[in-house]
């Protein structure tokens, strides 16, 4: 009895992974054909700093964080212009065109760059 | 006519021109003037060394060591007398105040004299005991004169001491031997750091009253070098205060008497020590003083600026934390009538305490240079990692020499901000500063792409 429950389960599990593996296939399918593209330019973007502020904390928690405020300056460049994209992504998805319709594109990709200026800057001046 | 000015001038100069350092208005206080002739041996010496010298008796009406609240004398002799008291001029309280405003002080007891009840109470004030039974003396079998006291053993003949440390300077060597008569020995309690013993009593020495009866000394009230034939007291304003066991040392008849010493004839040289003692209570010996005391910061473009000995003290006030900075105290020493420069003792050295409120460094000063009369000192040092209000202090005190206590007050301020190095000088940042302009970067080619790319997806949008 058992050992057919378990071979049961075993096949049922490895049934199980190739229905993840479909589901995983099909969601990337379904994202690279219905996302329009520049959502998916700024995913990757976003995807990019992720990728570069957990190497700049790896690499504190590594090696040490002396000089703390370079630290801080690093870090806090990939948070703030993560959160940034992730706003301009928000305004600008189709998706959410009637929460923002009183906010035009053009008018977000503005706001963003301004922001991203400002906080270059203070990073820049923080890091001394 | 002017000549003659001139040469008045330069007379009364000369007389006026003691060699102690501090003043030349001298008083002896003796009871019997008649007793003056066994001290003129004593007072002749003074008096060829400059001092204005006044003998008074305890009991003379206009006696007073103040005059208009002022020191009315510079030095005081207290030869012993036969009265018990001093009477209201001398009392204890007196004396301290006397010493209170820098005057100095030799008080000369006697065996055979009761020692008066101010002069009791004084020495108990300064810590320095002395037996209480009346003529009690210091007794010696084996270092004894045997011409004077053949059976008594209470003329004591010792060498000239040895300094009693080896970083203390000695100021009482001399050749020959000391003779010591009927002496009331001293013992110096444990507790004042003020004060130093001259000469002590060889180790084979012992008090004894001779009213006892007894055969065997019972419960002695100090044996050996406990006892003290010489003591010094120097308060913390530098005053000096002497106390002689045996005023017979100071009589003439001792200054260079014919003694025995163990079957070995010898003279003693009473006169010489004499002559140290005097010397060294009425400061014309063992006196510090402080020259220019300068600092700088020893870095950038103040490197080694300010250092002339001719421009008056001109320092800054204030310094940034660690920063290099350079100490200089010139320190002379009054040898007789001019100033040496001064050395310390083999052992011994001055030091420097950068100090808020506790010291932050403390440091050994070195000689670095000497002009005719001082002694440059130096060191230089790194300011602590602390800001706040600091004080350059020189703190030397040690026996037989005046104290030296200078402070220089400085303000020593933070770092100011653009005083930090910037992020590229430190290399452990390049990682971070990377990680910026990556993400910077990262920035600029996403707004290009966005840029560019945007005229397709409106034409999408329009499409559908």
């Amino acid at each position: 009895m058992s050992n057919t429950s378990a071979k049961g389960a075993s096949s049922k599990s490895s049934g199980g992974q190739l229905d993840a593996q479909k589901i995983a296939q099909g969601v990337w399918s379904n994202y690279v054909k219905k996302t329009p593209q520049r959502v998916k330019l700024l995913d990757s973007f976003m995807l990019f700093l992720v990728a570069v502020g957990a190497l700049q904390f790896l690499y504190c928690l590594i090696v040490g964080n002396f000089p703390f405020n370079a630290f801080l300056a690093g870090f806090s460049a990939t948070v703030g212009q993560f959160v940034l994209t992730a706003s301009l992504r928000m305004q600008t998805n189709p998706e959410n065109k009637t929460e923002f319709q009183s906010i035009s594109h053009e008018r977000a990709f503005a706001d963003f760059v301004f922001g991203s200026l400002i906080l270059h800057f203070f990073c820049i001046n923080f890091i001394n | 006519m002017r000549w003659l000015f001139s040469f008045l001038a330069l007379v009364l100069l000369g007389v006026a021109q003691a060699k102690s350092f501090s003043g030349s208005r001298l008083l002896v206080i003796l009871e019997e003037q008649s007793e003056k002739e066994k001290y003129s041996a004593l007072l002749g010496d003074l008096n060829d060394r400059g001092y204005q010298t006044t003998v008074e008796s305890p009991k003379a009406d206009k006696l007073s060591l103040f005059k208009h609240g002022e020191r009315a004398y510079d030095h005081v002799i207290l030869l012993p007398g036969k009265s018990k008291g001093l009477g209201p001029a001398l009392t204890a309280n007196q004396f301290l105040d006397f010493m209170k405003s820098e005057g100095n002080v030799i008080v000369a007891l006697s065996s055979s004299n009761t020692i008066p009840s101010s002069v009791q109470s004084l020495l108990l004030e300064l810590d320095i005991h002395t037996p209480t039974d009346k003529g009690a003396l210091v007794v010696d079998h084996f270092n004894y004169d045997s011409v004077s006291a053949a059976d008594k053993h209470d003329v004591l003949l010792l060498p000239f001491p040895n300094p009693p440390r080896r970083d203390v300077r000695n100021f009482f060597a001399g050749e020959g031997v000391l003779a010591a008569p009927r002496t009331v020995g001293q013992v110096l309690g444990n507790n004042s750091p003020l004060l130093a013993p001259i000469l002590r009593a060889p180790s084979t020495a012992y008090s004894y009253s001779p009213k006892e009866e007894a055969d065997i000394v019972e419960d002695p009230f100090a044996t050996g070098e406990q006892l003290t034939i010489v003591s010094s007291l120097q308060s913390h304003n530098s005053a000096r205060f002497t106390v002689i066991g045996s005023a017979e040392m100071l009589q003439n008849e001792w200054f260079l008497a014919d003694a025995k010493l163990n079957g070995k004839a010898v003279k003693t040289a009473n006169r010489e020590f004499a002559k140290q003692i005097t010397e060294w209570t009425f400061k014309e010996t063992g006196v510090l003083k402080v020259g220019k005391l300068l600092h700088y910061q020893n870095e950038g473009q103040n490197k080694k600026l300010n250092t002339s000995t001719a421009i008056p003290e001109n320092n800054p006030t204030i310094y940034r934390i660690k920063e290099d900075v350079a100490f200089q105290v010139e320190i002379s020493e009054y040898k007789s009538d001019h100033l040496v420069p001064f050395f310390p003792a083999s052992d011994d050295t001055i030091q420097l305490e950068f100090s808020m409120l506790s010291p932050f460094h403390r440091l050994n000063l070195s000689p670095i240079g000497q002009t005719a009369n001082s002694t440059i000192f130096g060191v230089s040092f790194k300011t602590p990692d602390q800001h706040g209000i600091f004080n350059f202090r020189v703190n030397y005190r040690r026996p037989f020499l005046t104290n030296i206590d200078e402070k220089r007050q400085v303000t020593v301020r933070h770092f100011a901000h653009d005083e930090w190095p910037r992020s590229w000088q430190i290399n452990g940042a390049w990682p971070w500063i990377g990680g910026i302009w990556v993400t910077v970067g990262g920035f600029v080619a996403f707004v290009a792409v966005w840029l560019y790319s945007a005229p397709t997806e409106k034409s999408t949008k329009k499409t559908q």
